[in-house]
């Protein structure tokens, strides 16, 4: 079967994006016996930083389930999908313009709700299969360092990741579907997710970041827990399906 | 003609912000014909074509391809139809042949097919990235796949510009052959010279409006009656003089002058003379002054086109 050239560009970036998570993933649990030895030495040092110190209070606590959740969502998932769904979600439309060739990617007769359609879930698979994938590995990793952890919950954390992740590129895309320079939009998103994060470090303000919504706090709860998050998942739920909704508006009335 | 075949647009407007780009546009074109839209840059030869096959939707108005109405994103339309655009951004890492199957995505297999068979004959290497295509190359890429689909109605935005002669005759032959077959072929392009040939009929644009709308065979006959008339004037009294004589003759005392244009000491006037006799008669009307050197000479078709629509840019 011949693939055709979106989904083969679309292969190619999930492939560097699911190997960054990968390595990022076997280095962090490959780490674990060293950071499990100094978490009491580790939490002095953060102990300036509230957010922090509470972060290693929870990692001394919960162990390698909080390490393993912390290293692969927290940090992984979200610092480099955040900046993958932002690169793939601003070149999604805005990228044709800029280049010159939404005349013809419209003029087949195809209709619009389905080319936008197929561009969104080619990005969204390409931002959330990694998730998984790397996911799946969790447990035969951690046999390398004598420790074990349920499958179930942590999928259950991979969905809440990628549906997080999901509403930052449908935003991300609503942006695209409607404008033409897909730098600029790529750069705001990294900016305004950059800011989100380092507002989560400040415990005074803490609770604007939108990385609240994804953060070891939420992820051992759906991990202990065994469900998933139902305020967050509805919230991430509706902001996927308004934006994507209000993309499909907007496509279906731009000028080439 | 029934409303099922051709193009009937009736009243299309589109403005871009404040830029009223087409206004009130009405066309009815019947199939099996090539139909030439004419006009200069910023005219509104695009944007119409680009309604017409769903890509830009109008303001107002109506419009039916072979059939299919204009509605929604315009899928019906280009699902009867196919384009040819004119400005030309293609993906120059892919391939020709493998571009040729992108464009043609949706139609079926014997679409692609006949415009990989039109774009061999067009001398285009499958095999070569498109990048490496040259403008001309990438121009006869986009009209191999208009022309591939067995579809009733072809839009071609520009399907000559930038080809050299023997490659531009080849696009027209084969223009003028589809229409033979019973096609609808609508094109537009800058060059009247060029598509008179090929076209049944000829639609000027200026700005946003259609101002004229005839045969290329009427326009000769139109040619061959106009005469330029051009005074050179020794000083700018006598221009003076000419241009409010211009004035007089512009009312119901001297109908045969056409236009008359003055530009620092050149003047330029046109006649509509029927014939020799009707020449002679407005040229005595003129009653030109003494001190200027007169020259006479015929329209060519542009001339013709910018002179008595009173339009520039061709």
């Amino acid at each position: 079967m011949k693939l055709s050239r979106s989904v083969r560009n679309s292969i190619f970036m999930g492939l560097g994006y699911l190997i960054a998570l990968e390595l990022m993933l076997v280095a962090a649990i490959l780490f674990w016996p060293n950071f499990e030895e100094n978490t009491g030495a580790l939490k002095l040092l953060a102990a300036p930083i509230p957010m922090l110190k509470d972060m290693f209070a929870q990692l001394e606590a919960k162990g390698v389930s909080a390490y393993v959740l912390s290293q692969h969502f927290f940090k992984g998932c979200n610092v480099l999908g955040c900046a993958v769904a932002a690169l793939i979600g601003s070149a999604a439309i805005a990228g044709e313009a800029h280049r010159g060739t939404m005349e013809i990617l419209l003029m087949r007769p195809l209709s619009r709700r389905r080319i936008l359609m197929e561009r969104w879930l080619l990005g969204g698979a390409q931002i959330t299969l990694p998730i998984f994938l790397t996911t799946l590995t969790v447990p035969l990793l951690l046999t390398q360092v004598d420790e074990s952890i349920t499958l179930g919950p942590l999928l259950l954390c991979a969905v809440h990741q990628s549906l997080f992740l999901l509403a930052i590129y449908s935003i991300t895309f609503l942006l695209s579907t409607k404008g033409r320079a897909p730098l600029q939009i790529a750069f705001g998103m990294l900016v305004f997710a950059i800011f989100n994060f380092s507002i989560y470090m400040v415990k005074t303000v803490t609770h604007w970041s939108l990385f609240r919504l994804a953060d070891m706090e939420t992820f051992l709860d759906i991990y202990e827990s065994g469900s998933l998050h139902t305020t967050y998942t509805l919230y991430f739920a509706a902001a996927i399906g308004a934006c994507l909704l209000a993309s499909l508006a907007v496509f279906e009335r731009r000028v080439p | 003609m029934p409303l099922h075949q051709g193009i009937h647009a009736s009243a299309l407007v589109r403005t871009f912000g404040s830029i009223r780009a087409v206004s009130d546009i009405s066309l009815n074109i019947a199939p099996g014909t090539v139909t030439g839209i004419l006009g200069p840059n910023g005219s509104g030869k695009s944007t119409t074509l680009r309604m017409l096959c769903g890509l830009v939707r109008p303001d107002s108005g109506t419009a039916t391809v072979a059939g299919a109405a204009l509605l929604g994103d315009g899928t019906a339309v280009r699902k009867v139809s196919t384009f040819a655009p004119g400005e030309i951004a293609l993906y120059g890492e892919m391939k020709g042949g493998e571009h040729l199957e992108w464009l043609l995505r949706g139609r079926p297999q014997a679409a692609i097919d006949h415009s990989r068979a039109i774009a061999k004959q067009l001398g285009l290497p499958p095999d070569k990235k498109v990048h490496a295509y040259s403008h001309g190359m990438k121009r006869q890429l986009l009209f191999a796949a208009a022309m591939g689909p067995d579809v009733p109605v072809r839009i071609l935005d520009e399907p000559t510009e930038g080809l050299d002669p023997a490659k531009r005759q080849e696009v027209l032959d084969l223009i003028a052959a589809d229409a033979k077959a019973g096609n609808l072929v609508l094109l537009s392009s800058h060059h009247l010279s060029e598509v008179q040939a090929v076209c049944e009929r000829l639609v000027f644009f200026h700005a946003g409006k259609i101002i004229a709308d005839e045969s290329p065979a009427k326009l000769v006959t139109r040619a061959r009656r106009t005469v330029l008339i051009e005074y050179m004037t020794a000083d700018e009294a006598s221009l003076a003089q000419l241009v409010m004589r211009r004035e007089i003759g512009e009312g119901s005392s001297n109908p045969t002058i056409a236009d008359c244009v003055a530009a620092d000491l050149e003047v330029h006037v046109t006649l509509l003379a029927d014939d020799s006799r009707d020449f002679l008669v407005a040229f005595a009307n003129l009653d030109a002054p003494a001190s200027l050197a007169i020259t006479i000479g015929r329209l060519s078709l542009t001339d013709l086109y910018r002179t008595v629509y009173g339009v520039s840019g061709l």
